[in-house]
């Protein structure tokens, strides 16, 4: 799993890489809470770029539970262009009731 | 093994309405287009080619009891939901052809609606029954007694004819049972859950209900990785959606579909039963839930073995 972050047009981004699973979560939970705390030091919102994630099983899904509750009310987190499989899962678990889910990194959030 | 669910709802039983019977034959005489059967045999062959599974048939209602098939001279069921009475009810049959009156309990835990159909279990009552009641809980018995109870019911424990044994094992340490080796693991679930691995010739059925999995203890569902290894069969909680259980429902003591799958693949285990269902499901929610899982499968399996999913109902049997 990849991961990297850029400040842009008034937003944090950080974009993930290859899969989430039972295999990646902790290393994808710790740099999105790590992006998290960036982004409300810099009184930003943040966006996961999800264009290059292959899929997320439900421990990906889960950190992003971790990383909305570590962000709480102060930092908006959006999901940005999953692919069409992770639109899938997002759907089935119902994660896409819980985060704001957008088509590009550029969309209003 | 052969397992046999007599109960597949969670919390609660639930029973059909007349409203709900009717929109099913409803859409079958859509489904039928104007068609004419000679007799009943020949319009049930039809609807059940023609029909999904929701309108032809249904879920049903009675809450968890599950029964496997396979031990040594003995019945072994898993949990005493409301389906029990219908399980003890087809006993006495099996046992007029022969079957030996022993019954060997497990119980993931106490609460309601898994010892619900105790009162009403009928080989209760046979002096020529044994009755072995195996669980983690060392408070097993106390609450059978309290539910019969006059203020509750009005036929006391003390009056129940069969020889009773309650037997209290510790997770991870496997025990016999009518020639089924048995393990216990402990999940996470208010006054605390069992799961059960059940195991025989090579063949592992996995009772796990009540369960939750929570974001904030990922790192100890190689726990559960373990206990499900290989099995043939995982019976898995899945009552709420993973959204679910991380908001509204959160700390409500139960699994998601979507978890259920992961741990199997996880675990190499071969097919997963989708039980412990929601009360305020119906046929078709229930339906669509177990094609999602299905679909999430395909999504997830990434080149591993394929991971069968069921979704288990009152009345089906699955050969292990």
């Amino acid at each position: 799993m990849g991961w990297s972050v850029a400040k842009g047009d008034g937003r944090l981004v950080a974009s993930a890489t290859g899969r989430v699973d039972e295999t990646t979560w902790e290393d994808f939970s710790t740099n999105l809470n790590a992006a998290v705390g960036d982004a409300a030091a810099a009184g930003l919102p943040l966006v996961l770029d999800l264009s290059g994630v292959d899929y997320m099983s439900s421990r990906g899904l889960r950190a992003l539970t971790l990383a909305k509750r570590e962000a709480g009310e102060a930092t908006a987190i959006t999901l940005a262009a999953p692919n069409d499989r992770m639109r899938e899962i997002l759907a089935i678990s119902r994660y896409d009731k819980l985060f704001k889910v957008v088509d590009s990194v550029d969309a209003d959030v | 093994m052969l397992v046999r669910f007599w109960g597949t709802r969670g919390s609660l039983p639930v029973a059909q309405t007349a409203s709900t019977i009717q929109a099913k034959i409803a859409r079958a005489l859509v489904a039928a287009g104007g068609r004419a059967f000679a007799d009943e045999a020949e319009a049930a062959a039809f609807a059940k080619g023609a029909l999904d599974f929701a309108t032809f048939g249904g879920y049903g209602g009675a809450s968890s009891c599950v029964e496997i098939e396979g031990a040594d001279g003995a019945f072994m069921v898993c949990d005493m939901g409301s389906g029990l009475r219908e399980f003890g009810i087809d006993s006495f049959r099996r046992i007029a052809g022969g079957h030996p009156p022993v019954y060997h309990f497990f119980l993931s835990h106490l609460h309601w609606d898994h010892i619900m159909g105790f009162p009403f279990f009928g080989p209760a009552f046979n002096p020529a029954a044994t009755i072995v009641i195996h669980s983690g809980h060392p408070d097993a018995e106390t609450a059978l007694r309290r539910q019969q109870e006059e203020i509750s019911f009005p036929v006391p424990f003390d009056w129940l004819r069969a020889t009773f044994q309650f037997v209290v094992h510790k997770p991870g340490e496997p025990f016999q049972a009518a020639g089924l080796t048995v393990t216990l693991e402990g999940q996470l679930h208010s006054h605390e859950s069992f799961g059960f691995r059940f195991e025989k010739a090579g063949r592992s059925v996995i009772y796990s209900t009540d369960s939750e999995h929570k974001a904030e203890h990922m790192d100890a569902e190689a726990k559960f990785e373990a206990f499900f290894r290989g099995a043939d069969l995982v019976i898995c909680d899945t009552m709420y959606s993973l959204g679910d259980t991380v908001s509204l429902k959160q700390d409500w003591g139960h699994s998601s579909n979507v978890v259920a799958v992961d741990l199997c693949l996880a675990a190499g285990a071969k097919r997963l039963a989708l039980f412990h269902h929601e009360p305020t499901y119906t046929d078709a929610d229930i339906q669509r839930m177990a094609a999602e899982t299905v679909r999430y499968e395909e999504l997830v399996r990434d080149g591993r073995p394929p991971l069968e999913v069921i979704c288990a109902y009152d009345g089906l049997e699955i050969a292990v």
